[in-house]
Order: structure tokens, then C-alpha cells, then sequence
């Protein structure tokens, strides 16, 4: 029964693709989840060396305030800073 | 916490994972524990669950009906299946990411995503690049409290089941119903009042929950 429903689970992601919005909505999900995540690492790694708020801003296509917004109270930290 | 685990401890709740897994069930709860401890089949805890009438390939299929009755969630693709349909590789952008940034910087990257602390922040109730998540915090933080109480130094099997059990016996606190929750919830398929889904797992094969904690406790202190 597990092999099955396994099965039909992968069945449905490949088969329906785009079609089923079921499907389609948990992947564009999956992806905004993997997007934050990524956003979140480069802005600190852009911070870490010595970015600007406005340069990253631009390459991101936002306004600085918005990115400062979003990371300005980011609790983690690319390696060791002091201060 | 979890450095009190014994290593069968440890293979029971990557079991328990495997069975999630299997069951297309994208979280990890005390159900899934229970699936666990039978599938690894050699602790005294396992004993103690087939004496009670529960054997591995049932408890699967009582859970597959406990799906279909939207006790719990039903099957659905995972991340690395969706991701896969729109031609993303999720093992590969992982093991990128983790190469430029270090594994515990895309760890700390994925909490900020998902734990939002202030209003308007648009943020996501969970990240492909973590694992499933774990709705078993009350059980394992309950296995560890009885580990205390009983005066074992570790953790095994037969507490963690006892964990589920106290977890199914201990009322919830309000804060357990939150927003944050609730979306994680729906995110996973699971409805809005899921507090763990082992009692009907277990009253299925018509266990009396008392009888199994007695028996489980006794168990621990006769072996310490």
C-alpha cells in the first residue's frame, strides 16, 4: 500500500504538472519558501561584504527601505563579526 | 535534549520519518513515532505493542484510513516532487547552497524565513530546504520529563512511546492554537485541531491507553 500510494503521488506531480492548481499552488509554494531562503542568505552576504542597503535594494528590485525593512532585525550572522 | 537519545531511539524516529515518508504524509507526528517503534521491531516497547494487538503492516493501513477520513493528511507530493515539475533539482540547489553558505547558515537562513516576528512580514510557514516538520515536540519534551521522573539517563523506544501516551493525556495549552501553527498545519494537509493522531491510531486496534502506559512504566523501572 505504501509502494502505491507513493507512487501515485509521484504520478500525479509529473502527470498534471501545471494543469491540476492543486498541485501547481503547492509548488509555487515549494518555490516562495526556497526564494526566502535564498533571499535571506545573499542579503546577509551582500551585508557581510559591506553592501549597501541601495545596492542590494537595486539588484533585488525593491526599494532600500523594503530590504531594510525585511533584514535590518535579522537574527543570524555570515561567520564570526565582533561588534 | 536529543543528546540523551539511545542510537534505537534515534533509528526509531528515522523510521518513523521512513513511514511518513511512505505514506506520502509530508510532517512527522507521534503516529508516525508508533510506526517507528513497530518497524524497528526489537525494543521492549515494540514487545509491548504487539502484545497489545498492533503489528506494523496494519497500523500502516489503519493510518491510510485514518487519511481518508481527514483525521490526518492524506497523500500528497513532496517539495522535491513539486520543485522537480517546474525542472528545479532540490537536492542540487541544497547541496549548492550549503557548499557557498555552510549548513548551519542556511539552517539559521531557513528559521529566519519562517518565523515571522513582526506584522507584515511577508514570510513562508516552512522552506523546502528543511525537513518535514516535526509535530512530536510535545512528545519528545514528555519522554524526557518521564526519563527524569523514572531515573533513567537515557532515552529509549519504550520512553518515547510513553512520550506519545502523555502527549495524548496532557491537556493542550491555549498557546499551542496559534496562527503560526494553524498555517503550518493547512500548509501540510493536516486540519486546524490536530493535536496528534496515535489515540485513534491506537484505540483502532482497541488498546486501552492506561493499560499501555502502565505496562510501558512498569517496564522501565523493573530494567533500569
Amino acid at each position: 500500500m505504501n509502494e502505491t500510494a507513493q507512487g501515485e503521488v509521484t504520478a500525479v506531480a509529473a502527470a498534471t504538472g501545471s494543469k491540476d492548481p492543486e498541485v501547481a499552488l503547492a509548488a509555487v509554494a515549494a518555490l516562495r519558501g526556497l526564494v526566502e531562503v535564498l533571499e535571506a542568505l545573499n542579503v546577509e552576504n551582500a551585508r557581510a561584504k559591506g553592501w549597501s542597503w541601495e545596492a542590494i535594494a537595486v539588484r533585488l528590485g525593491v526599494t532600500k527601505q523594503a530590504v531594510h525593512k525585511k533584514y535590518a532585525g535579522r537574527r543570524f550572522r555570515l561567520g564570526r563579526r565582533s561588534g | 535534549m536529543r543528546d540523551r537519545f539511545t542510537d534505537q531511539a534515534r533509528r526509531v524516529l528515522e523510521l518513523a520519518r521512513v513511514e511518513a515518508d511512505a505514506l506520502g504524509q509530508r510532517y512527522l507526528g507521534p503516529e508516525h513515532v508508533v510506526l517507528g517503534v513497530l518497524r524497528d521491531g526489537t525494543s521492549a516497547a515494540a514487545q509491548v505493542l504487539r502484545a497489545h494487538g498492533l503489528e506494523l503492516e496494519a497500523a500502516r493501513v489503519e493510518l491510510g484510513r485514518l487519511a481518508e477520513r481527514g483525521v490526518v493528511a492524506g497523500p500528497r507530493p513532496s517539495d522535491a516532487e513539486l520543485l522537480g515539475a517546474l525542472g528545479i533539482d532540490l537536492d542540487a540547489v541544497r547541496q549548492s547552497t550549503q557548499g557557498t553558505f555552510g549548513s548551519q547558515a542556511v539552517a539559521e537562513a531557513t528559521r529566519e524565513a519562517t518565523r515571522a516576528r513582526r506584522r507584515g512580514i511577508a514570510r513562508v510557514p516552512r522552506t523546502p530546504l528543511e525537513g518535514p516538520p516535526l509535530l512530536i515536540g510535545r512528545t519528545l519534551q514528555f519522554a524526557g520529563e518521564r526519563a527524569g521522573a523514572l531515573g533513567q539517563a537515557t532515552v529509549g523506544p519504550e520512553l518515547l512511546l510513553v512520550g506519545a501516551l502523555d502527549d495524548i493525556a496532557k491537556p493542550w495549552p491555549r498557546c499551542m492554537s496559534n496562527r503560526w501553527r494553524r498555517r503550518l498545519l493547512a500548509h501540510v494537509g493536516l486540519p486546524g485541531d490536530y493535536r496528534g493522531a496515535a489515540r485513534p491510531l491506537l484505540e483502532a486496534f482497541g488498546v486501552s491507553l492506561d493499560e499501555l502506559h502502565g505496562t510501558l512504566v512498569a517496564r522501565l523501572r523493573g530494567a533500569p
